[in-house]
């Protein structure tokens, strides 16, 4: 990768993150109505706060909304810069920390079935390049291609009504078991792998295909290099060939893919967590749309999206480094 | 006597054209493979309950036409929801609310996109330069998270829904049509064209349209089903129009009911959309890898460009 194109990709990331941050500025301020009206008339029964006009410009000053937009991004600009991201209105209590409390547990099965579906995902692929010219490759492929066309969220629905629902083997909801007094670390460890094994395995399902397709293929146009015939004239076993020869070289696009995945399950995660209310940021997202808590769901926007760039910036570094043909 | 003429020559052409259309489509569907035709018979089961839903549901699909969640009957096919209302009659109005939105946005994005990726290819410039860079930044940002907020503070309704999914959806005809314009263009029988006196209209309509449209149509039907998808998505999660009944309001009401785990209802009210649903997006999805393949063998080389 030279200079021009590592300048191209951070100029493509500043961009698309000012895009989002400024999403995040404006929609709110293109709204009808006025943030007071509405803190206003959310108050129940009786006691609903009238302003008056002094109280309302008070308040105007106090938040800066008199003075122009583009002073009022710089001043949201440097609250984001300092981690303030708001008061959540369902919680009571800053965003950040809303987003603290939950954003481990999306993380947790977010990097489970990353590594799941690369590890099953590299294993399936190998094995059906391996056995391409039989049933069971054509079996395996048309049986993963037609699951991955099925979303993440209605695949995790029917795996919780056969594993949660009809079977009764795992938990419906939650992380943990409420009110549980575990004798060990090892203990509490396995109640959490519990709760979270239903969530892991859709996420990681719903990926799988992408990295065996992907190994399966490089797979395929790598065996038919040259190299790969010189070791086999060489008199390497067919083991050492496709470990050592074959499969180190397809690794790579796997690599690249990984990082790409964890971005895509960070969104995916949202709609999965609520199907088994999971308590990760994406059932707290869908709490705060019901409830319309405006200051969290853009902070967890925010959080997600930026995660997701990351990633995919992180990706690009990482894979000028491990190919050194990308690096020149 | 000349106009009875003309009026039975031109009643033989559109009979022709109709038997060359039917022709043409015939011998399409036949190269389709097994899945395919699958696809195909399942997507039109699907398109006509949409149309004739009146017909088929028996109750109107809002009004509450028996007891709360009973279970499935002679008198309602599917059973009935908490407030009373038949199941079945949703599935058939929910069927027209997923085409038409799928639909809707894959032409609206589709081709949209399209002709703004053929204008950009064809013209160059500083309109190329200005649609790419836009382009990537849009194919850049994380579609659903973003999704969810806008549609959050745009409001619940389905007009909002699909000005959303298309803006979010554009992209990727405008890319790949572009590129196939520019790839088009650097031909030399485009520029013999040119020198015979071609016009630009002329150049798009007899040569770069007819490359660049199966492409597009390919795209159309798998943006048809990111729309369905996400739509499904905002609705489960609460951000669909709470008026329509549409298949993922229905998962996002039957899910929001409480303890619906531990009773029996989840069998008719939580399965009969989640069954459409995926039946409806694996129609979808094995038509389009088989029009990958009929339609435009190149794609496959390049492995969808």
């Amino acid at each position: 990768m030279n200079e021009k194109d590592r300048h191209a990709i951070i100029f493509r990331f500043v961009l698309t993150l000012l895009v989002i941050l400024a999403l995040n500025f404006f929609l709110p301020r293109m709204m009808p109505g006025d943030p007071f009206s509405t803190t206003s008339s959310d108050v129940q029964g009786e006691d609903i706060v009238v302003m008056t006009e002094e109280q309302r410009e008070y308040y105007i000053s106090y938040y800066g909304l008199d003075r122009p937009l583009p002073e009022q991004f710089l001043v949201y600009l440097s609250n984001l810069v300092q981690g303030d991201l708001g008061q959540s209105i369902y919680y009571k209590m800053p965003v950040i920390q809303v987003i603290l409390l939950h954003l481990p547990w999306t993380i947790l099965i977010v990097l489970c079935a990353t590594a799941l579906s690369t590890v099953a995902g590299v294993l399936l692929g190998t094995l059906s390049a391996r056995n391409r010219k039989h049933g069971s490759d054509r079996l395996m492929m048309t049986g993963l291609i037609g699951f991955a066309e099925i979303p993440s969220f209605l695949l995790g629905l029917i795996i919780l009504l056969i594993f949660g629902v009809y079977l009764r083997l795992f938990p419906l909801a939650g992380a943990v078991t409420p009110f549980a007094h575990y004798t060990s670390v090892l203990d509490q460890a396995g109640d959490i792998a519990y709760h979270a094994f239903l969530p892991v395995l859709t996420l990681s399902l719903a990926q799988l295909t992408g990295v065996y397709l992907l190994t399966r293929n490089t797979l395929i146009t790598v065996s038919t290099k040259d190299y790969i015939r010189t070791a086999r004239a060489k008199g390497l076993g067919e083991k050492t060939v496709w470990t050592r020869h074959a499969l180190r070289n397809a690794l790579l696009p796997v690599v690249t893919r990984t990082g790409f995945m964890i971005g895509m399950l960070m969104g995916g995660a949202i709609l999965v967590e609520s199907v088994f209310s999971y308590p990760g940021i994406g059932s707290t997202l869908r709490s705060a749309v019901v409830g319309r808590d405006y200051p969290l769901i853009q902070g967890i926007l925010l959080v997600v999206a930026v995660s997701i760039l990351l990633c995919n910036l992180i990706v690009d570094r990482v894979y000028a480094r491990l190919d050194p043909r990308a690096a020149d | 006597m000349t106009t009875r003429f003309i009026s039975y020559t031109q009643n033989l052409q559109i009979l022709s054209f109709f038997r060359d259309m039917f022709y043409h489509l015939g011998k399409t569907f036949s190269r389709f493979s097994t899945e395919g035709k699958i696809g195909i018979c399942g997507v039109s089961l699907i398109i006509l309950i949409a149309v004739f839903a009146p017909l088929l549901s028996g109750y109107p699909p809002e009004k509450i036409t028996g007891k709360s969640l009973e279970p499935p009957s002679a008198a309602h096919l599917l059973g009935t929801d908490e407030l009373g209302m038949d199941i079945w009659a949703q599935i058939c109005y929910g069927a027209r609310m997923s085409i038409f939105i799928g639909l809707a946005v894959a032409c609206i994005a589709g081709l949209g996109g399209g002709a703004l990726g053929i204008l950009a290819g064809y013209l160059g410039g500083a309109a190329d330069q200005l649609l790419m860079r836009t382009v990537d930044v849009l194919m850049a940002l994380p579609s659903f998270p973003l999704l969810v907020v806008i549609s959050a503070f745009m409001g619940p309704s389905i007009a909002n829904v699909i000005v959303i999914l298309v803006f979010f959806s554009w992209a990727k005809p405008a890319r790949i049509s572009r590129s196939q314009t520019l790839s088009i263009k650097s031909n030399t029988y485009i520029t013999a064209a040119r020198n015979f006196g071609a016009g630009p209209c002329y150049l798009v309509r007899r040569h770069i349209l007819p490359e660049v449209l199966p492409i597009l149509f390919v795209l159309i039907i798998s943006i048809t089903s990111y729309a369905i998808i996400a739509e499904t998505g905002l609705a489960f999660l609460g951000l669909g129009d709470p008026t329509s009944k549409s298949w993922g309001m229905m998962l996002h009401y039957a899910t929001g009911f409480r303890s619906i785990y531990f009773t029996p209802f989840w069998q008719w009210w939580l399965l009969p959309p989640l069954f459409a649903l995926i039946f409806l997006l694996l129609c979808l999805a094995f038509i389009s890898r088989d029009l990958e393949q009929v339609l435009d063998p190149r794609l496959r080389k390049n492995g969808g460009a």
